[in-house]
C-alpha cells in the first residue's frame, strides 16, 4: 500500500512490526500482570485483555510508522534527482530503531505470556487445529476485509487510490498529499501493528530482530501479489506461507530464509507485475 | 535530394483501452524540417517515442531507410542515427556541460571499460577528440563558453540548447526536437529558429513537435497534423494553415501567421 | 563553513608539477608512518593501533572505493555488497588450505571468482530499479551467507580455519607488528584510487554518472545502460574480492558470521558519509567511522546505531557527504584535455 502511494518501499516496516510486537508483550505482562504459567482467566477478562493488547500494537506500530515518514521519507520525498536517498534514509531509522530495542533489552529474547490459549479444537485428517491459530486467520481476513472497504469506499481511502493512481492529477483535485501519504503509512501500521499482536500470540517471544525475515516474507508477499495491490497482498501472504511450509518440509528450515528470497528473485524476473499488480518498473518519457 | 530516410507505416499503439495512435502513415524526407503539431494529447511525444524505441508499437513499423527500427534497443536506434530532446529538460545536471555532449558523443567511440582502465594510446586519443568535437558542437549552437559550467546552473535558454548540442553529439542523422521553444522568450524564439535552420544546413534532418505557430511556419519545410492519434493533413505549411479540419481541431491557428 | 574539498582542488590547481608531485609524496609518507603514531591520542584501547589501522580502516576504505561505484557513481543501491567480499575470503580459504598456493597466487582467484558473483547478480537482477534492486541484493548477500553456513564442506557455522599469511618478500608478515598489512594495504588503496580515478574522467564515468541521474535520458543518448550497469557491479564486486582475500589472509581463520548484512550497512554508511560518487571523501569517511567505534569504546557497542544514524541524518541534512563535489568538474575536464 506504501508503494502504491509512494512508489517506494518502506525499508523500516520490519522494525515497526516488531514494535508492535513488544507493544503485546509490554501489555500483557506489565499492564495487566499475565504470566508464563498461570490459570486463564475468565472469559470476559481475556477479552479485554486480546482487545487491548491488539489495540495497543496497533497504535504503536501506527505512531512509529507515522513518526517513520516523518523523518525519513518526506523530507527526502521530493528530490527525484536522488532515488535511493530516501531508501537509504528509512533503512537508517529501521537500524536505529533495532538497535536501540538491542540494547534496551540487551539483545535478550523476551518471553512473553500466553494470552489466547492455545486450546485444540478438533483435528483433521491428522492435523490439529487450533483455537489461537483460527483466530489469527479469522482475524487476519477480517482486518483485510475491513481495510479493503475503508480503501475503496471512504473519502481518505478514495484520496490514497488516486494519490496511487496519478499524483498531480490528485493535487490539483485538492487532495492533501501529505495527509494521504501519513494516512497510509499510518494504516500500514495499524496492520503491521496487529501483525505482531498475532505475532507474539502464536510464538510467545520477541526479540530486536524478530522483523528482519518476516519483513522480507511480508516483501515478497506483496510483491507476488503485485505491488500497491491489496487483495494481491492477501493472496501472496497465503501461498507464500505454503510454499515455505512446504520447502522447509523438504530442503529443512535452515535454508528458509533462501528459499523465501529465491522465489522473490524468481517472481520480480518473470513476473515482475505480480500476480495481479501494475508493472514495476515504468520508463517516463 | 527526396528520398525518404524515416518512414512511418501504419503505425499503431495502444495502451490498454486507449488507441494513442491509429495507423498513422509518415514520411520524413531526408534534409528537411518536418514539423508535427496538434493539440495536447493527440500522441506527438509519442510518436518520438515509438521512434526511439521507448514503446513498441501494438502494430505497424518504423523504418530508418529500408529497415524496420521498431522494437529494437534505445541505445541502438541512437547507434543507427536518430537522437532527440525532450519536452521538459532531461540534462545530465551534475555534469558540466561540455562533460553532457561528451558522454553523448561516447556512442560513437569503440574503446569500452577495460581499454580506459589500461589506458590505451587509442583510449587516449579518442579522449582527445570527444574533448575537439563536443567544443566544436558547442560553438556551432553558440553556447561554448558555459563549457565548464555545471548543467544544472544554466539559465533555461542555455539548458534549452545544450539539449540540442547533446543530441547532436551522437552524430545523428535525424534530430528529433521535443518542443525546443517552450518557455523561451520572442527573442530567444528568433534564435532557435536560425538554429535549427542552421542545423539543417549543415546536413541534418529535423522533425519537430511544436506548439508555436509562427516558429513553425517559418522554418519548417512540411507540416503533419495529428489529432486523436490519427493524422489529418500532411503538406505544405501554407496549405496546412488554410486547412478547415487543421483550424477546427486546433482552435486558434492565426490565419496570419507568416 | 570551510569547504575542504574545494580548497584542496583549488590549492591543487593552482600548483605546477614539482609541487603537486611533494604534495603526494608528503602526505604519502605521512600515511606510511601512521602505524608509528600508536603511542599518541590515536590510541585505541581495545586493539592494537596498527591492527585498526589494517582492520577496520584500511578495509573498510577499500570496500568503500569498490560499492562507492556501485551505488555512489552509477546509483545503483547495492545492500548485498558483504557478499563479494566473503566470496573473496572464502576463495582465499579454500585455496590456502587444500593447495600450497599463497595469497598473491590467489588474489586472481579470489577476485575472479567475486567477479563472477558479481555477473551472476547483476544479469538478472539489473533491470529492476532502485528499491527493488536494494531487496533483490540483500537477499543476495544473505544467501551467500546462508548457504556457508549450511555447508559443511566449506565449514559450516564454523568456517575454516588455518589460513596462512601472505608470504614476506624480505620482510614478515607477522600477528603482532601488522606494520606489513598496513603498507600492503595502503598500496592496495593506491592501486584502486588510480583505477576508480582513471575510469571516471574516461568514458566509464561519465556512463556511470549518466546512469545515476537519468537512466532513461542516458538510454536514448547511446549510453549502453545494461552493459555499463553491470560493469560496475562487476567491477566493484573484484574490489569486494580483492578485500576479501586480504582479510582472510590476515585473519588466519573465518565464518559465516564475519559476513552478515551489518558490514554492507557499514560500508553503505561509509560511502554515504563521505560522499556519494566522491573518491576522497569516500577515502575520509571510511577511515573515520572505521576508526572511531574502536577509539571510544563507548561507540564500539553501539557501532551499528552509530551507523544507521549516520545513514539517516547524512541522506537528510547533508546527502553530498562530508566533502561535497562542487568543483569536480574542472578536475575533470582538465584531465580529459591532456590525459
Amino acid at each position: 500500500m506504501v508503494y502504491g502511494v509512494l512508489r517506494m518501499i518502506n525499508f523500516a516496516n520490519s522494525e515497526i512490526f516488531m514494535v508492535g510486537a513488544f507493544a503485546t508483550m509490554i501489555t500483557s505482562k506489565y499492564v495487566f500482570d499475565f504470566s508464563t504459567e498461570m490459570i486463564p482467566p475468565s472469559n470476559a477478562k481475556l477479552l479485554l485483555v486480546v482487545l487491548s493488547c491488539l489495540v495497543a500494537s496497533m497504535l504503536a506500530s501506527a505512531l512509529l510508522a507515522f513518526l517513520v515518514e516523518l523523518v525519513a521519507y518526506r523530507h527526502l520525498r521530493n528530490r527525484t534527482s536522488n532515488r535511493i536517498a530516501p531508501l537509504i534514509s528509512a533503512i537508517g531509522i529501521g537500524i536505529v530503531i533495532s538497535e536501540i530495542v538491542r540494547i534496551l533489552t540487551r539483545a535478550r529474547t523476551q518471553f512473553s505470556p500466553n494470552i489466547i490459549p492455545k486450546k485444540a479444537l478438533f483435528t483433521f485428517h491428522g492435523a490439529e487445529i487450533r483455537l489461537d491459530n483460527t483466530i489469527t486467520i479469522l482475524a487476519g481476513l477480517t482486518l483485510f476485509i475491513i481495510l479493503e472497504r475503508f480503501i475503496k469506499l471512504s473519502r481518505l481511502g478514495k484520496g490514497i487510490r488516486a494519490v496511487s493512481m496519478d499524483e498531480d492529477s490528485a493535487k490539483l483535485m485538492g487532495v492533501n498529499l501529505n495527509r494521504v501519504i501519513s494516512l497510509t503509512f499510518i494504516l500500514g501500521g495499524l496492520m503491521t501493528g496487529a501483525a505482531g499482536f498475532f505475532y507474539v500470540n502464536v510464538y510467545e517471544n520477541v526479540k530486536y530482530n524478530m522483523g528482519f525475515s518476516l519483513g522480507l516474507a511480508a516483501f515478497t508477499a506483496a510483491v507476488i501479489g503485485g505491488i500497491g495491490n491489496i487483495r494481491g497482498a492477501f493472496f501472496g501472504g497465503i501461498s507464500l506461507g505454503l510454499v515455505e511450509i512446504y520447502a522447509s518440509a523438504i530442503v529443512g528450515t535452515q535454508w528458509k530464509p533462501v528459499t523465501v528470497f529465491l522465489i522473490l528473485i524468481l517472481i520480480l524476473l518473470f513476473k515482475p507485475n505480480g500476480l495481479f499488480g501494475e508493472a514495476i518498473q515504468k520508463t517516463r518519457v | 535530394m527526396s528520398t525518404t530516410i524515416l518512414n512511418l507505416k501504419d503505425l499503431t499503439i495502444k495502451f490498454g483501452g486507449v488507441t494513442a495512435l491509429n495507423s498513422v502513415n509518415l514520411e520524413l524526407k531526408e534534409g528537411e524540417i518536418l514539423a508535427l503539431i496538434g493539440p495536447n494529447g493527440a500522441g506527438k511525444t509519442t510518436v518520438f517515442n515509438l521512434i526511439t524505441g521507448v514503446y513498441k508499437p501494438t502494430s505497424g513499423n518504423v523504418f530508418l531507410g529500408d529497415v524496420a527500427i521498431d522494437g529494437k534497443k534505445r541505445h541502438h536506434i541512437t547507434k543507427l542515427g536518430i537522437a532527440r530532446t525532450f519536452q521538459n529538460i532531461r540534462l545530465f545536471g551534475d555534469m558540466t556541460t561540455l562533460e553532457n555532449v561528451i558522454t553523448a558523443s561516447d556512442v560513437r567511440n569503440k574503446v569500452g571499460l577495460v581499454g580506459s582502465m589500461l589506458g590505451t594510446p587509442r583510449s587516449r586519443s579518442e579522449e582527445k577528440a570527444s574533448v575537439a568535437k563536443a567544443h566544436e558542437i558547442l560553438k556551432f549552437i553558440g553556447i561554448d563558453e558555459y563549457a565548464d559550467r555545471l548543467a544544472k546552473n544554466l539559465p533555461y535558454g542555455v539548458q534549452r540548447r545544450l539539449e540540442i548540442a547533446r543530441a547532436l553529439g551522437t552524430e545523428p542523422k535525424i534530430l528529433l526536437l521535443d518542443e525546443p521553444a517552450a518557455g523561451l522568450n520572442p527573442q530567444e524564439k528568433v534564435e532557435l529558429g536560425a538554429t535549427i535552420k542552421k542545423i539543417r544546413d549543415a546536413g541534418y534532418t529535423i522533425l519537430l513537435i511544436e506548439h508555436d505557430m509562427s516558429l513553425i511556419m517559418g522554418i519548417s519545410d512540411r507540416v503533419a497534423v495529428l489529432d486523436f492519434g490519427q493524422k489529418i493533413a500532411d503538406d505544405l505549411p501554407s496549405v496546412v494553415q488554410n486547412d478547415p479540419q487543421v483550424i477546427a481541431a486546433y482552435l486558434g491557428v492565426p490565419a496570419d501567421a507568416s | 563553513m570551510i569547504n575542504l574539498r574545494d580548497k584542496g582542488a583549488e590549492f591543487w590547481e593552482r600548483s605546477n608539477r614539482p609541487v603537486r608531485v611533494l604534495t603526494v609524496f608528503a602526505t604519502l609518507f605521512v600515511i606510511a608512518c601512521l602505524p608509528y603514531a600508536g603511542n599518541t591520542f590515536l590510541q585505541t584501547p581495545i586493539a592494537a593501533f596498527d591492527a585498526v589501522l589494517v582492520y577496520p580502516m584500511g578495509i573498510f576504505i577499500l570496500m568503500a572505493l569498490g560499492l562507492n561505484v556501485v551505488v555512489g557513481k552509477s546509483g545503483l543501491l547495492d545492500l548485498g555488497y558483504v557478499a563479494f567480499f566473503a566470496v573473496g575470503a572464502y576463495t582465499m580459504a579454500l585455496l590456502s588450505t587444500h593447495t600450497h598456493m599463497n595469497t598473491w597466487e590467489i588474489m586472481p582467484f579470489g577476485i575472479a571468482a567475486a567477479m563472477i558473483a558479481g555477473l551472476l547478480l547483476a544479469i538478472p537482477t539489473l533491470r529492476l530499479r532502485g528499491d527493488y534492486l536494494a531487496i533483490v541484493t540483500l537477499g543476495f548477500g544473505e544467501i551467500v551467507r546462508v548457504s556457508a553456513l549450511n555447508t559443511e564442506a566449506i565449514g559450516g557455522a564454523l568456517g575454516i580455519a588455518g589460513i596462512p599469511f601472505p608470504p614476506g618478500l624480505g620482510f614478515e608478515y607477522q600477528l603482532l607488528d601488522q606494520k606489513a598489512f598496513y603498507w600492503t594495504i595502503i598500496v592496495m588503496i593506491l592501486i584502486v584510487i588510480w583505477i576508480v580515478r582513471r575510469l571516471s574522467v574516461r568514458r566509464p564515468g561519465r556512463a556511470w554518472e549518466s546512469i545515476r541521474q537519468d537512466e532513461d535520458a542516458a538510454e536514448l543518448m547511446g549510453v549502453s545502460t545494461y552493459k555499463y550497469k553491470i560493469w560496475a557491479f562487476v567491477f566493484g564486486a573484484a574490489i569486494g574480492g580483492g578485500a576479501g582475500v586480504f582479510y582472510a589472509s590476515r585473519s588466519m581463520v573465518i565464518a559465516p558470521d564475519n559476513f552478515t548484512l551489518n558490514t554492507s550497512i557499514l560500508i553503505l554508511a561509509c560511502v554515504v558519509f563521505g560522499g556519494m560518487g566522491n573518491i576522497w571523501g569516500v577515502i575520509v569517511g571510511a577511515a573515520i567511522l572505521g576508526y572511531l567505534p574502536d577509539r571510544f569504546r563507548f561507540l564500539s557497542d553501539a557501532r551499528l546505531l552509530l551507523f544507521g544514524l549516520v545513514l539517516v541524518i547524512f541522506m537528510n541534512l547533508r546527502p553530498e557527504g562530508i566533502l561535497p563535489r562542487k568543483k569536480r568538474e574542472k578536475a575533470i575536464v582538465k584531465k580529459g584535455s591532456d590525459a
